[in-house]
């Protein structure tokens, strides 16, 4: 959008400059027809007869465009018979004739191609005027010896002047596209607004007062300096003529002003420390107030003449200042809190929510402009204003279109300025004054660093953390100017301040100084004086929460000691801010520390792209035969299908789905549930405006999205059959089965799994399919889990968590599930084909273990059981506790103990009444009297079993992981409590 | 108030409390008509009340556990200027010259892992920490995501894989951000 601005604009304002440079008037409109009118007939007309034919083609292709934009026959009207003798002329050429002016409009033929330069002429030339600059750029960047050298800056504008002198001597010395204007209104607003948008704010806000004490204090101490020494040494005669310290203290304000384009140049690619880079970048964005309002001071006085100045006027000199600055802060913070809630209800067109960040940060600064204020500071705040919220309303994907095209449109404007810069460089009239020049550029460095050194002395004293010398020094040696005290030296008048071309070519001297002297050596005076670099880090977790935390500490004890800083009105403004300002703005939840969620997604996000990316192979790994069996053997399905044989046939084993589901299981556990995106309803997809990003924002999305209905089918797979299971033979492992079941609950993965796509999953995935080549599991499997859904079932009834509300106190929860590790089965046991087929089953020997049959191949695996899961799913479910055995160990412990199951298989329903009863401890524990030592056997015979498997147990499981237990407690007595209980049981061993 | 302060400071006291905070003397003084403002009972030590009257102390999520900071030294419920002075010399800016236990980077690290290290057993276990985010992080958040939050701080810092955060993990975890900064307070002389 910005873009076509500009360039309509550009339009308009190249297309007459193009012949009418120098002396075009300042107050150009962007107006295209008065503009136009005004200026194009008369300077063709002076033009023409004395450039070569060429010159006057282009003159008169110019002249013509113009008067095209313009459609206008009122232009005609104006236009001399000279114009347009000169069109006819033109347009003849163009015509393929090649001759004078005679085809006008008698007996033509159809042509069969026409040649219409004139009407793309403007866009044309800018367009080739910004792809020349991007070819430097590009260029630029092939040439790593250059770009180590040199900053980028210097290098364009070595291309602007090369440009400038080819167009000189090809006799077009009058294309000078840069005005003030065109820099004011479309070339800075982009670099500023990136700046702004962009900008570390907590960063910024830290050291505000430091900002502006360099920004206020240190360009009025800058300009009032240099306008008096510069003025001083001008009393000696030595500029030639005299110059009224009116027009030097002018010359001073526009010269004193550190340009944030050039320092964002050639900062961004110094990597300093973030403090430093912000303390430079910051007074050269802020410094922009104080300067334009000295600028007008000083312009204003210099039309009144010294004498007429009274004390009034230089109060009503520092009052526009305040009203300057404050005010385009004003506009600008309006403007942005206006965007922000803008973008609380652009979710069904998602399409425009750039433009409106792009034009509402436009206007912000246009507005400000109107009234004369800083609209450098208006854009500035608008931007730093409405990021936080904007980013909250908007989707990820004009989140990224904002970020590119802004990024973009700063980079070509910048490009372009350090081009147009170049080529004014050989177009503009210049005045060399060596003396001028050379006090110019002493006094400003001069003055720079005796500012940077006595304001800093000043700031120390308030900061906790000092400016030490070496960045004293980087700051006064960063004070580059650059284009905006070249554009406000444009805008001077030469008729009522003669010294202007001087004036011109000292700024032009000072911005070359600085640019190229200091530009190119302060790179490696950073490297030898060991100024910090800034460190590239993505905040972990624990950084993020401590050093909020720390914030908050900080903040209290300055409220203990009564010291108040900036963290109070932090603070102040966060509560503000998420008592109303937020609820109004975002349509999101309201929290109050975002931030930590973000950060948490942002790592969980890479992390699941990382593990993506590098286990994208990962199924196909070869693993041992016992690896294989052994996930064929506890593979759930394959034991349904097997149909009583035990295959051994390793060609047949599907091992690939065995680590498909630990992949699946591993990345839900990395997705957090918070992640998932909630679908709400799915917008239609023939809309030509609609981005669907909402749901399936990106592949990765969508990615999650698959993997988590996938993972969640699994689970729920896992879940029914573990339910028919427990019906069947009453094996222990329920507990754990049915409360992952109650955690998925909870989050309505339910109605997910009706979803077309798992059918299609799982109809082509092989896992599913049994034998006959019939999906095993679809959907409308028989299951009761639904409909248990209300009542407790036994094996929850007789969980000790589920108890709690029991009457007498279990004596520990530890114990209890112990008991239940060796439940045994009901009396009517239909046996499952696993148990009929597997070789220890078959020879009824109770002493045998028996195999697990609820776990789904993933328990088993070592990698997984590597990894922590995050409480809410079914692994982190699995009693995890310091007290508490890990999988590893329950399983191990289980199937020991299917020898006790066995045995006492007849008398499970006993023990569901007494689980109902709630006097399940104490009478189960006299039914079996043998479990401690069941339990130390467990281990060894675990080990026995799947010897590598043990190998890989976590070491130190034994503490501090939470467990369901723990987790359970607390979402049943404790979910509304505000501080988590820790639960005590902590004194439990494990065995 | 501040005539009064500085007549029932003695000077032996501002002597001692220098040698042992590093704080000026013109700190101390400043710090000693603070405390004797928060005082409102007059009786030289400052009740939990006493410091729960700041407003803004009272809105700081963390708040509570600051004041409980200052009662970690005293037996019963009353803070002396002593220790008053003691804890906040944690939050003087370091500097190379003068060194001082008080506010080395250790000592500001310990001083934020007690925040959250409500029992006193050197490690900070996840219902300590999610305790602390509910405080900061407030309503509107389930508690799935502040529980995997909590749980996935913890995996990051925890090397030893106890599940628990230990002061040597909780500074290995902070090692690159710039505590010293951030924990301090510009004192005024």
């Amino acid at each position: 959008m910005k873009c076509v601005l500009l360039f309509i604009c550009v339009v308009a304002l190249v297309s007459p400059r193009c012949v009418a440079l120098p002396n075009t008037p300042t107050e150009a409109h962007n107006i295209v027809p008065t503009d136009t009118h005004n200026v194009t007939p008369t300077e063709s007309h002076n033009m023409a007869p004395t450039e070569s034919h060429n010159m006057a083609k282009t003159i008169t292709l110019n002249a013509s465009s113009a008067h095209d934009n313009l459609s206008g026959d009122s232009s005609r009207l104006t236009g001399k018979n000279d114009t347009h003798d000169l069109l006819n002329d033109g347009q003849g050429a163009e015509g393929g004739h090649g001759g004078g002016g005679g085809h006008h409009g008698v007996g033509e033929r159809y042509p069969v191609i026409v040649v219409h330069w004139e009407r793309v002429q403007t866009p044309f030339i800018i367009c080739v005027w910004i792809m020349y600059a991007c070819f430097g750029k590009l260029g630029f960047h092939l040439t790593p010896k250059l770009s180590h050298v040199f900053p980028e800056s210097c290098m364009l504008v070595l291309l602007g002047i090369a440009i400038g002198v080819v167009l000189y001597f090809a006799h077009a010395a009058t294309i000078n596209p840069f005005t003030a204007d065109v820099f004011f209104l479309y070339l800075i607003p982009p670099i500023v607004l990136d700046a702004g948008y962009f900008m570390p704010n907590r960063l910024f806000f830290d050291h505000l007062g430091t900002i502006l004490v360099y920004a206020v204090l240190g360009t009025i101490w800058n300009s009032l300096t240099i306008g008096v020494s510069m003025y001083a040494v001008g009393l000696t005669g030595i500029f030639g003529t005299s110059v009224p310290i009116l027009h030097m203290f002018l010359f001073s304000s526009l010269i004193s002003a550190v340009d944030p384009v050039a320092v964002l140049a050639v900062f961004e690619e110094l990597h300093v420390d973030e403090v430093l880079y912000i303390l430079v970048f910051g007074e050269s964005l802020l410094n922009d107030a104080v300067t334009v309002v000295l600028y007008n001071m000083f312009a204003g006085y210099s039309t009144m003449g010294l004498d007429n100045v009274q004390v009034v006027d230089i109060f009503s000199g520092i009052l526009s200042f305040i009203l300057v600055s404050l005010g385009g802060t004003a506009i600008g913070i309006v403007w942005g809190f206006l965007t922000a809630f803008v973008t609380r209800f652009t979710r069904g067109v998602r399409v425009i929510e750039p433009i409106f960040v792009f034009v509402m940060a436009y206007l912000a600064y246009l507005n400000a402009e109107i009234f004369h204020l800083s609209g450098l500071l208006s854009i500035t705040f608008c931007g730093i204003t409405m990021k936080n919220y904007v980013e909250q309303n908007i989707s990820d994907k004009s989140q990224t279109t904002i970020k590119h095209a802004m990024k973009m449109l700063a980079s070509s404007s910048e490009t372009v300025i350090f081009m147009f810069l170049g080529v004014s460089t050989v177009q503009s009239s210049h005045e060399w004054d060596t003396w001028f020049v050379m006090l110019t550029i002493i006094f400003c460095s001069l003055y720079r660093i005796l500012g940077v050194w006595l304001l800093t002395a000043m700031c120390n004293r308030y900061r906790v953390k000092k400016i030490e010398f070496v960045d004293k020094f980087i700051l006064s040696y960063g004070g580059i100017r650059g284009a905006v005290a070249f554009a406000l030296v444009l805008t001077i008048d030469p008729q009522q301040i003669p010294m202007q071309p001087i004036f011109l070519t000292a700024t032009m001297a000072m911005v070359y100084f600085t640019v190229f002297l200091q530009g190119i050596t302060i790179k490696p005076l950073t490297i030898m004086l060991g100024v910090k670099k800034a460190v590239e880090r993505t905040l972990t977790m624990n950084e993020r929460l401590h050093e909020r935390s720390f914030d908050y500490i900080t903040a209290g004890i300055e409220d203990v000691a009564a010291r108040h800083g900036n963290l109070l009105f932090r603070k102040k403004f966060k509560r503000l801010n998420h008592k109303y300002l937020t609820p109004f703005l975002v349509h999101k939840n309201n929290v109050m520390e975002p931030k930590f969620i973000e950060t948490f997604s942002n790592i969980k996000m890479q992390e699941a792209i990382n593990y993506m990316e590098n286990n994208d192979s990962a199924s196909n790994d070869t693993k041992s035969f016992t690896n294989l069996l052994r996930n064929a053997v506890t593979h759930p399905y394959l034991q349904k299908n097997n149909q009583g044989e035990w295959n051994l046939d390793v060609g047949e084993l599907e091992y690939k789905r065995g680590m498909k589901d630990i992949d699946d299981a591993k990345l839900n556990h990395l997705l957090s549930i918070d992640y998932i995106a909630r679908r709400r309803h799915q917008s239609l997809t023939y809309l030509r405006h609609a981005v669907k990003d909402d749901e399936w924002k990106t592949r990765n999305e969508a990615m999650h999205r698959n993997m988590y209905l996938y993972s969640r089918k699994f689970t729920s797979n896992t879940r029914k059959q573990s339910t028919r299971k427990r019906v069947e033979n009453g094996e222990p492992g329920q507990p754990v089965a049915g409360d992952g079941r109650e955690s998925f609950r909870k989050i309505g993965s339910d109605i997910k799994l009706e979803s077309d796509y798992m059918d299609h999953v799982m109809a082509e995935n092989p896992a599913f399919v049994d034998d006959e080549g019939v999906v095993t599991y679809t959907r409308d499997m028989p299951s009761s889990s639904r409909k248990r859904s209300s009542h407790t079932t036994v094996a929850e009834a007789i969980l000790p968590w589920k108890r709690y509300h029991g009457c007498d106190a279990p004596e520990s929860a530890r114990d209890v599930k112990r008991k239940f590790s060796v439940i045994p089965d009901g009396g009517n046991v239909i046996q499952t084909m696993t148990e009929v087929s597997l070789p220890w089953k078959r020879t009824d020997n109770s002493d045998q273990p028996v195999q697990q049959t609820e776990f789904p191949a993933w328990a088993s695996n070592k990698e997984y059981l590597l990894y922590h899961s995050p409480s809410n799913t079914l692994l982190g479910s699995l009693g995890k506790h310091e007290s508490y055995p890990n999988i590893r160990e329950i399983f191990g412990r289980r199937s020991s103990s299917g020898a006790s199951v066995t045995a006492h298989r007849d008398s499970l329903k006993d023990s569901l009444s007494f689980a109902k009863d709630n006097t399940s401890g104490t009478s189960l524990q006299d039914k079996f009297p043998s479990r401690n030592s069941l339990n130390e056997s467990t281990l060894y015979t675990a080990s026995l079993l799947v010897p590598d498997l043990s190998l890989n147990m976590r070491r130190h499981s034994h503490t501090g992981e939470h467990s369901l237990l723990n987790t359970t407690i607390k979402e049943e007595e404790g979910r509304r409590d505000a501080v988590i209980e820790v639960i005590p049981d902590r004194e439990q061993t494990r065995m | 108030m501040g005539n009064k302060s500085s007549l029932m400071l003695q000077e032996q006291d501002i002597k001692d409390i220098q040698e042992e905070t590093g704080f000026l003397p013109g700190q101390i003084e400043r710090l000693y008509s603070r405390f004797t403002s928060l005082d409102k009972g007059d009786n030289g030590s400052l009740s939990r009340e006493d410091f729960l009257r700041i407003p803004e102390l009272a809105i700081n999520p963390l708040g509570d556990r600051i004041v409980h900071a200052f009662f970690k030294e005293s037996e019963d419920d009353h803070v002396n200027f002593r220790q008053f002075v003691r804890v906040l010399a944690h939050f003087r800016p370091i500097k190379h010259n003068q060194e001082n236990n008080l506010n080395a980077r250790e000592e500001k690290l310990r001083f934020a892992f007690k925040m959250y290290d409500l029992d006193d057993d050197e490690r900070i276990s996840r219902e300590e920490l999610l305790a602390v985010l509910h405080m900061m992080v407030g309503e509107n958040i389930s508690d799935e995501q502040l529980n995997s939050i909590a749980e996935r701080t913890i995996l990051e810092a925890d090397t030893d894989g106890d599940q628990m955060i230990s002061f040597e993990e909780f500074c290995a975890a902070l090692e690159r951000s710039d505590v010293e900064q951030k924990m301090s307070i510009k004192f005024l002389k």
